[in-house]
């Protein structure tokens, strides 16, 4: 058990050999969160969008149809279940993964969207999402490389030296997964249908975001 | 705990009738007394609410409870003096508040005003070179450990006076009436709580005044170090009424301009990071 004066002690872990998943008061409230959000988008039906009609007095409402709405809800969910994984992972190759998961499902959830705007922009970001994985891979490869290990209850407190680009190319990987300044596509595609699952990708970018700022911090 | 939180309840709204009086003194105008917003949170707690046709029910209604819990949950942070990397997590997180309200009731302007949140969320960029700057100093993150440092080293304020700026307009950022007030513009009505009224406008009310004190509480005790009762509530006070100032003053930027002011602080921060890991 570590207790760093960063998030307080670990509640519990779960050795996997030199792999330890564990939770402390910081990550169990993100993962507590992110558990949250997919309840929500597992329990909640989509809004009905409503647009203005531009140049009458007038606005239109639509439902999201069946089959969309279903495959949106179970992006949504795999999101989730990406950032939970995220949140809690003792490894940072694991947290690489569950990083790209989330970029992947992020357009998963807006992919069965009409309105090209939404699309146009789910194409951007996933050009970018794609990008960014060559440094947040990059990075995890520099720590392998430098330390011999991947976990973050090894690296924890300094312990062993991990090299700032290695950080820096970690916390621009998780950038590019849609934090700013990389994220203006992403703010377009939150205009598709469907508000409990489009805040998942909200979400989930901000709850990977909150946990590499502690993993660069703890290592 | 329950005397905190009605504490912090009550002295969030008064500080944000405060915020209202005095830009209308400063631009000229009469303004409401200050107890003003007390007296609205209890109008709204006792008003005709209801759920719009076209709003995802569940999703409308959880994003108001999530608010109040999670700066409830702030405000324990602040008093038992735990992580500061919690508390600005929990910052983080109240941005999905404000995109949720937005999203939930289908109207379109609240919706805009969901889509400006996520532009908002820049402000994390200076967020997150502040916390490193406040380890970069203490050596912790931990409240407990940034108050003893203050103890015996001075006010936090000294040494890192830029992350101090870069909090100041973090604060900013979450007031009302502010430049970076972009998700709740005049031009989309009331941007993301255009849809919340009644029980529901209290609610986000509420909680939105416990954010205000926990933000302000966390501002003097990480910069300043740790008060009595009385001095805490005045300084914070005194925070406010600067606040209030560049608000009175400062016109409602366009989103992108916001983005671009967060992004130079966070540069001039890393800046002065660099500065101080390289050069001193």
């Amino acid at each position: 058990m570590f207790d760093l004066p960063i998030e307080g002690p670990a509640l519990f872990s779960i050795p996997f050999g030199d792999i330890v998943d564990y939770a402390s008061p910081y990550t169990l409230i993100l993962f507590l969160f992110a558990a949250l959000f997919t309840a929500l988008a597992i329990l909640s039906r989509p809004e009905q969008h409503a647009d203005i009609i531009f140049g009458e007095d007038g606005v239109y409402t639509g439902r999201i149809p069946g089959p969309e709405n279903r495959f949106q809800r179970f992006m949504a969910i795999a999101c989730g279940l990406a950032a939970m994984g995220a949140t809690v992972s003792g490894d940072i190759f694991n947290f690489c993964i569950f990083t790209s998961m989330v970029g992947l499902t992020c357009i998963g959830i807006v992919a069965s969207s009409g309105n090209r705007h939404v699309l146009n922009a789910a194409f951007e970001y996933g050009i970018v999402t794609m990008i960014a994985m060559i440094p947040l891979f990059g990075g995890a490869a520099i720590v392998a490389a430098t330390t011999g290990t991947l976990s973050i209850w090894e690296l924890a407190g300094g312990a062993i030296a991990v090299p700032f680009v290695a950080k820096a190319f970690l916390v621009l990987g998780v950038m590019g997964e849609g934090m700013a300044p990389f994220y203006v596509a992403k703010a377009e595609i939150t205009r598709a249908q469907g508000a409990p699952y489009i805040l998942m990708i909200h979400v989930s970018s901000l709850l990977i975001f909150l946990r590499i700022i502690e993993i660069i911090i703890t290592i | 705990m329950i005397q905190y939180i009605l504490f912090a309840l009550a002295t969030g709204l008064l500080f944000h009738g405060i915020h209202r009086k005095l830009i209308a003194r400063i631009q000229g105008r009469p303004g409401p007394p200050v107890w003003q917003e007390i007296l609205h949170t209890l109008k709204f707690s006792f008003k005709q609410t209801w759920i719009p046709d076209t709003a995802s029910e569940v999703h409308f209604v959880g994003v108001v409870l999530i608010s109040i819990a999670i700066w409830i949950l702030a405000l324990g942070v602040v008093i038992y003096e735990g992580s500061v990397l919690l508390l600005f997590a929990i910052y983080l997180l109240h941005k999905i508040v404000e995109h949720g309200m937005g999203l939930s009731s289908g109207s379109p302007y609240a919706k805009f005003g969901a889509i400006r949140s996520v532009i908002s969320a820049a402000s994390e960029l200076p967020l997150f070179v502040t916390i490193l700057l406040i380890y970069y100093f203490t050596g912790s993150l931990m409240l407990s450990d940034i108050i003893q440092w203050q103890a015996s080293n001075g006010p936090l304020i000294i040494p890192a006076f830029p992350a101090a700026v870069a909090m100041y307009l973090i604060i900013l950022s979450k007031m009302h009436f502010g430049p970076f007030s972009i998700i709740e513009g005049k031009e989309i009505v009331s941007g993301n709580r255009t849809e919340h009224f009644g029980v529901w406008r209290a609610g986000l009310e509420a909680g939105f005044a416990i954010k205000t004190y926990v933000l302000l509480n966390a501002f003097v005790l990480i910069f300043l170090g740790s008060f009595s009762l009385p001095v805490l509530v005045l300084i914070m006070a005194v925070i406010l009424m600067t606040l209030s100032f560049v608000c009175a003053y400062c016109p409602l930027l366009g989103p992108y301009d916001t983005v671009t002011v967060q992004s130079l602080v966070t540069g001039v921060l890393l800046a002065y990071i660099i500065i101080l890991e390289v050069v001193l």
